[in-house]
């Protein structure tokens, strides 16, 4: 010890931990790839499509998908945030949109009459919530992973949501329904417009003007509003309440929140129970928007949410990830979809190409940033 | 007893038995800890040390035998049960999740929240205050409390794990192998975390461990478990390092062990 160095000996084990400047404590938020991702596409579709993608028209039509996607991967993040799957969402977006359709074409079951959009929903929401409830109990009762659960409740619903159509509807489709949304608020709320000042303001404004010279486009889709709320509401939870620690404690090790007294099978059901709830929105939305509904509605939907998630940020195997970073996720992802409309001397097709090359780049970029918050984890 | 403290011990156990089927772990430990002390709990795998805390923490019910807290009997149907009556246990995986932040692992299950549960409003300031003061009390001073727990050397886990038992009203903090897995130096900052929580004077320590070397160093009190029975007691001025071995080996001598690895070297060149 006669060697010591003397400016070793004042350090501590606390120093080793450099906090840095405020870009570096920005650089270690967990949305930043996707973020960066994010961007790249923007411009990148901005660019391709000559400036199109972000027209009144694009702009409408690219947050309209946007919105459809943010809403399931919300949830989905949440329920792998807290180290579950569920890949029964688009087989629930199918089911619920069968449910409500049916119920405002044929009324409400058990003879209770003609259905309105608010008990349509309403009952609709009842059962989705029950399955969601089902799918969690049987989870965390049995013990098995939830992707076998899920993926039985994928077949189970798709199956059960064909029969129902054939057997009362004698299609699979259900097409012509009453254009709820003009004479109903509730179904206004789901299939309306929003957002219409910012584009009267953007006519007022010298932009937004069609061949005529008059306004083009009135707002945008209402599912933008549900988006919004679903996932500020989602992002508060998680970073604000008790309830938000409580799903990340589940996640990361379940143990460990188990012996700290966490509720995580609560946490878990309630969870499985939040994705059927954004499935049903999802297809409230999509009914009261063109007024049909189809068997096939949904389809592989779940496992859309899931990749918004992982380009999001959030981890597969649980405990990590956050709202902004889907809200991301589901911009980058939205725009990529639609890009093939925009670009038009692309095949259509190239829509999954784009897919996997972005899920692979932004789940390495997410990587080594997760890789530099949590000490290599 | 061997016990010479007139004070009363925070917890006492008597005749604890605790049988697994036709599996005796236990058979009729007595033991008890006073506070301001470190007390030692040594044993050889399987001696029944587990099985122990695992009673003392709530986990498992006696067979027999009675646990007293401040003199009065205690029975706990469940962890919570012994967390409420004042035992936290610092289990060997610390019970920490390593993507959370400092402050959101020392609070998890107990947030400090305003507003309708479970979607209160989390007082995140005060939590990181908290947590900052409390790991500044046992001497480690994380200079952000909303770093992820992985980030953390294994030293300041451990002392995480303990400053939080603290500070949820810990009066018997039980440390299983707490300088186990750790290197050379972190051993050196547990065991100065342990002597800090000592000088408190009002936490009673149950420091279970294989390493006598640690025992001696910090320990009061020593009870050495073979086979499930208690096979030594003593003080720190009671025993000698010689004992503390002998009794560590379960009894076994050390020149017994040496004439026994001499006669397997032995018959090993005898085959060759």
């Amino acid at each position: 010890m006669s060697q010591m160095n003397p400016a070793a000996s004042g350090r501590r084990e606390a120093d080793r931990f450099n906090k840095g400047g405020r870009l570096r404590v920005l650089l270690r938020r967990p949305e930043v790839g996707a973020f960066f991702v994010m961007v790249v596409v923007i411009v990148a579709i901005a660019i391709a499509s000559n400036g199109v993608a972000l027209n009144p028209l694009g702009l409408k039509n690219n947050l309209s998908i946007i919105a459809q996607f943010g809403i399931i991967a919300t949830g989905a993040c949440l329920l792998m945030i807290a180290g579950e799957f569920d890949l029964s969402i688009g087989s629930m977006i199918g089911f619920a949109g069968m449910s409500m359709a049916m119920m405002l074409k044929w009324g409400l079951p058990f003879g209770l009459g003609p259905a309105t959009p608010v008990t349509a929903f309403f009952l609709t929401l009842a059962m989705t919530l029950a399955i969601g409830w089902l799918i969690g109990f049987t989870v965390v009762r049995s013990g098995l992973s939830s992707f076998i659960v899920t993926l039985a409740f994928l077949f189970f619903l798709r199956g059960l949501t064909e029969v129902c159509f054939r057997l009362i509807n004698q299609s699979t489709q259900i097409s012509g329904l009453p254009d709820y949304k003009q004479e109903s608020w509730f179904a206004w709320i789901f299939g309306g417009e929003s957002f219409g000042w910012l584009y009267d303001l953007w006519f007022a404004l010298g932009g937004n003007l069609n061949r005529a010279g008059e306004q083009w486009v009135t707002g945008l889709d209402a599912k933008v509003v549900w988006w919004l709320l679903i996932a500020g509401a989602a992002a508060v939870l998680m970073a604000r309440t008790q309830a938000g620690n409580w799903i990340y404690a589940t996640g990361d090790n379940r143990e460990s929140a188990r012996a700290n007294g966490v509720p995580v099978d609560k946490v878990r059901i309630s969870l499985f129970m939040l994705t059927a709830f954004c499935s049903t929105v999802f297809a409230a939305c999509q009914v009261f928007d063109t007024n049909t509904a189809d068997a096939a509605k949904g389809n592989l939907k779940e496992l859309e949410a899931i990749a918004i998630a992982v380009v999001g940020g959030t981890l597969m195997t649980g405990g990590f990830g956050t709202v902004l970073g889907v809200v991301f996720g589901a911009v980058t992802f939205g725009l990529v979809a639609n890009a093939v409309f925009f670009i038009p001397a692309i095949d259509g097709s190239y829509y999954r190409v784009f897919v996997g090359v972005v899920l692979l780049i932004a789940v390495f970029l997410n990587e080594g940033v997760r890789k530099r918050i949590t000490g290599g984890i | 007893m061997p016990d010479s403290n007139t004070s009363q011990p925070i917890m006492r156990v008597e005749a604890l038995t605790k049988k697994f089927g036709p599996f005796t772990a236990l058979n009729g430990i007595d033991f008890e800890v006073h506070a301001g002390e470190v007390h030692a709990l040594l044993g050889d795998n399987g001696a029944g040390k587990s099985t122990l805390i695992k009673i003392l923490s709530g986990v498992h019910k006696p067979t027999s035998g009675r646990i007293l807290i401040d003199g009065r009997e205690a029975e706990f149907d469940s962890p919570r049960d012994a967390s409420r009556a004042g035992i936290g246990t610092v289990y060997q995986d610390l019970a920490l999740n390593p993507l959370m932040s400092v402050t959101r692992n020392f609070f998890m299950g107990r947030e400090i929240s305003r507003g309708p549960k479970p979607f209160s409003w989390l007082a995140m300031d005060e939590m990181a205050r908290i947590t900052h003061d409390e790991m500044v009390k046992i001497g480690i001073d994380i200079s952000d409390p909303s770093q992820a727990v992985g980030t953390m050397s294994g030293g300041q886990r451990q002392t995480l794990a303990i400053a939080r038992a603290i500070h949820f009203g810990a009066r018997v903090l039980i440390l299983d192998e707490p300088t186990s897995a750790l290197g050379q130096k972190q051993q050196m900052e547990v065991l100065k975390t342990i002597q800090r929580v000592r000088l408190r004077g009002d936490i009673a320590i149950i420091f279970i461990t294989h390493n006598e070397v640690h025992a001696k160093l910090v320990a009061d009190r020593f009870t050495f478990l073979a086979l499930g029975e208690v096979i030594g007691r003593g003080t720190r001025a009671d025993l000698e390092g010689e004992d503390i071995r002998h009794l560590m080996a379960g009894g076994a001598n050390i020149s017994d062990l040496q004439k026994q690895l001499e006669a397997v070297r032995l018959s090993g060149r005898a085959a060759s």
